[in-house]
């Protein structure tokens, strides 16, 4: 019986014990940058972040970890969880007056900075304060300006993506792009087309809001009640209308984009969408889908943005989590994210405040085969509206069409 | 002397082990429940601003709270009825082919498989691509996809139902034929049909009733643990009515931050009425 009192308080004082190195209650804002490269080496980093991708599992474990580790003492720990889930972590903890987070920093997009920021969860500004973030145009409104609030250093850009959709050019050579085309494509084949209840799926409702707004940039500015509840009734009365024609008659909806992404691979549906420019090239080279399939952007534009890595409020460590963004901002962990075999995903550098060493590295990186470029979607691209968009399309999208 | 040494250890002993039950058990339900109403009410949570009725009235109002209720117990209600029947089938006429370690082997597989592969295999075999399809195809019953009926995120829920029961019946197959087993009933079918009782008689008055005589509580309390599932009714079911925890977790994890406490009120009150039953369940047992 002792010996089970012995185990149990050893295993508690065990769970209780704290893994992180570095504590320190200077403000690391004041620092010098050599001064901080000191202070991160030999620390801990958690880091938060989305585990859905092969690819950026593999870049983050077999290039960044170690890289960190040789080249900083960092070791980054990654722990499972995005969006809402760090939202629940965070608020938790501020709920319990937590002085020490579980994750120093985080992968986000904007609602989840938006989220965060109501709650005062992110710490900074501190963007300013790495020597990579140098490298980057804050002057274009894609990377400083998150669903319409600016992003004031208080998040770094970690990639810049555009959303697009997905056809087979040998079966559906004309795929819609608008949503008079939509109509006529959906009745003509029914049960080819459906809209997902998540992130992207409510992006591409963005999408139709914006051309229901009359233009590429209808939807800019804070959130406007009023032009929402005009320009959302004309949407849910399309749908509505022509929902009879969706996949499962538009009974139910997909939960989220791999389930959409498979049924476009089986053929359930015809048209599917996403970012990444559509995200084609892993899927075609695994054999998932045809060589013909093709991604295009919607007429009147479909939405730019960029993802973002935020430092955590009651992190206890800032320092290590500031360099190991810094690190991931770098043209060499940058350009490897960019691997068309890899991760595949756009870089936030300006090619012009590159060095010439840098430059020509950039232009030997192989090229997408099948995707189009970011550069070639530029015209069609539009801006992420407020947040508050994106939360009442998600309300209202069950209310008025999954509930009706 | 002795005795009551070791009278008093094993007082000792009973009283530490209720200790840790009311520590790792009790404590945390009762720490989660009184969190669950604190946030419901507003009185905790970041987002909120202290004390209000808005989430109850609100989810209450809304009445889906009640459907995803209605359509859960519904779902388990179709899904015990089918699987206690096959299993009951199965155990009343096939009991002594079970001794076969083979077939029993297949029959209980189902049931070391977790929700969510479970649910994965509902998909691989029920879907419009799924193995029923193909075989359809190439029979020629269906000429593509589209023509294949939906068996997966469907009206009748006909996914969740199927996937299930085919994890539920193995589990009452094992403990009928453990029932079967232990009770004897095979000596008392005899015994029936020895005093006048044909066949039908003997399974309807006899062999049935017993079986779930002994099994009526863990019947219930099946039933309670199938309302409460979520893998499953996540990956099959529709988007809306969903089932109880589908929904609880959505409320939970929704963008508007300032209404996570409908999440915390629907938990509540699910709390509250499985509470209920499980309490009449074991007060009538005694």
């Amino acid at each position: 019986m002792r010996l089970l009192y012995i185990a149990t308080l050893a295993l508690l004082f065990y769970g209780c014990k704290d893994q992180k190195a570095y504590t320190s209650s200077t403000d690391p804002l004041t620092l010098e940058w050599s001064e901080i490269l000191a202070q991160a080496s030999g620390t801990e980093v958690s880091f938060m972040m989305w585990q859905g991708s092969p690819d950026l599992n593999k870049y983050i474990n077999e290039y960044i970890k170690p890289s960190l580790k040789q080249e900083y003492g960092i070791d980054l720990k990654i722990v499972g969880g995005q969006g809402s889930e760090i939202v629940q972590l965070l608020m938790g903890e501020k709920q319990a007056n937590a002085s020490d987070s579980q994750v120093d920093m985080v992968w986000i997009n904007g609602e989840t900075f938006f989220q965060l920021k109501s709650i005062d969860g992110l710490w900074g500004p501190f963007l300013d304060k790495l020597p990579n973030s140098k490298l980057i145009d804050l002057s274009n409104k894609f990377i400083s300006v998150d669903f319409q609030q600016p992003i004031n250093g208080m998040e770094a850009p970690w990639s810049i993506t555009q959303f697009a959709l997905v056809h087979d050019s040998i079966d559906t050579p004309n795929p819609p792009t608008t949503l008079a085309e939509l109509a006529s494509y959906v009745e003509q084949n029914p049960g080819y087309f459906t809209i997902s209840n998540d992130f992207s799926g409510m992006t591409l409702l963005k999408s139709f809001l914006a051309e229901l707004s009359g233009s590429p940039n209808g939807l800019d500015g804070t959130f406007d009640e009023a032009k929402y509840s005009d320009l959302s009734q004309k949407l849910w009365s399309w749908i509505n209308q022509n929902k009879k024609y969706f996949w499962k008659k538009g009974e139910t909806f997909p939960t989220e984009n791999t389930k959409l992404n498979q049924m476009y691979a089986n053929g359930e549906i015809k048209i599917s969408y996403g970012f990444g420019e559509g995200g084609i090239d892993d899927k075609i080279a695994q054999g998932l889908i045809p060589k013909s399939t093709k991604a295009y952007p919607w007429r009147n534009g479909t939405i730019k943005n960029s993802n973002y890595l935020g430092i955590v409020s009651n992190s206890s460590n800032k320092i290590g989590a500031m360099v190991v963004i810094n690190y991931l901002l770098s043209p060499d962990a940058q350009f490897r994210k960019a691997d068309v075999s890899g991760v595949n995903a756009n870089n936030v550098l300006s090619y012009d405040l590159l060095t010439s060493e840098d430059k020509a590295k950039y232009d030997q990186l192989p090229k997408r085969l099948y995707g189009p470029t970011i550069e070639e979607l530029k015209d069609h691209a539009i801006q992420e509206p407020d947040s508050r968009y994106m939360i009442k399309l998600y309300e209202d999208f069950r209310k008025y069409v999954i509930e009706k | 002397m002795k005795i009551l040494e070791s009278m008093l250890s094993k007082n000792n002993q009973n009283h530490i082990s209720l200790g840790l039950f009311f520590v790792l058990a009790i404590l945390p339900v009762a720490a989660a429940f009184s969190y669950a109403v604190l946030y419901s009410f507003g009185v905790v949570g970041i987002a909120n601003e202290g004390f209000t009725l808005r989430f109850w009235k609100d989810v209450l109002s809304k009445g889906e709270f009640i459907q995803s209720f209605g359509y859960s117990a519904a779902i388990s209600a179709v899904s015990m009825v089918i699987s206690i029947g096959l299993a009951l089938y199965l155990t009343v006429i096939f009991h002594k082919d079970f001794k076969n370690r083979i077939l029993s082997f297949i029959a209980y597989l189902p049931l070391s498989l977790p929700g969510v592969v479970a649910a994965f295999f509902g998909v691989q075999v029920l879907s419009k691509s799924g193995f029923f399809s193909r075989i359809s195809y190439n029979l020629g019953w269906t000429k593509d996809l589209s023509g294949f009926p939906d068996l997966i995120n469907d009206q009748f829920a006909l996914g969740i139902i199927f996937t299930f029961v085919s994890i539920v019946s193995p589990f009452f197959l094992l403990l009928f034929l453990s029932i079967f087993e232990n009770e004897k009933i095979d000596e008392l079918r005899k015994l029936a049909n020895s005093l006048g009782a044909n066949r039908r008689q003997s399974i309807w008055k006899v062999e049935i009733p017993i079986l779930l005589h002994k099994s009526k509580k863990l019947i219930s309390l099946y039933f309670i643990f199938l309302m409460g599932a979520y893998e499953i009714p996540l990956i099959l079911g529709r988007e809306a009515p969903q089932m109880l925890s589908v929904l609880i977790v959505r409320d939970l994890k929704q963008y508007d931050l300032t209404l996570i406490s409908e999440g915390y009120v629907i938990a509540v009150i699910y709390s509250i009425v499985i509470g209920l039953l499980t309490y009449l369940i074991f007060s009538r047992q005694k």
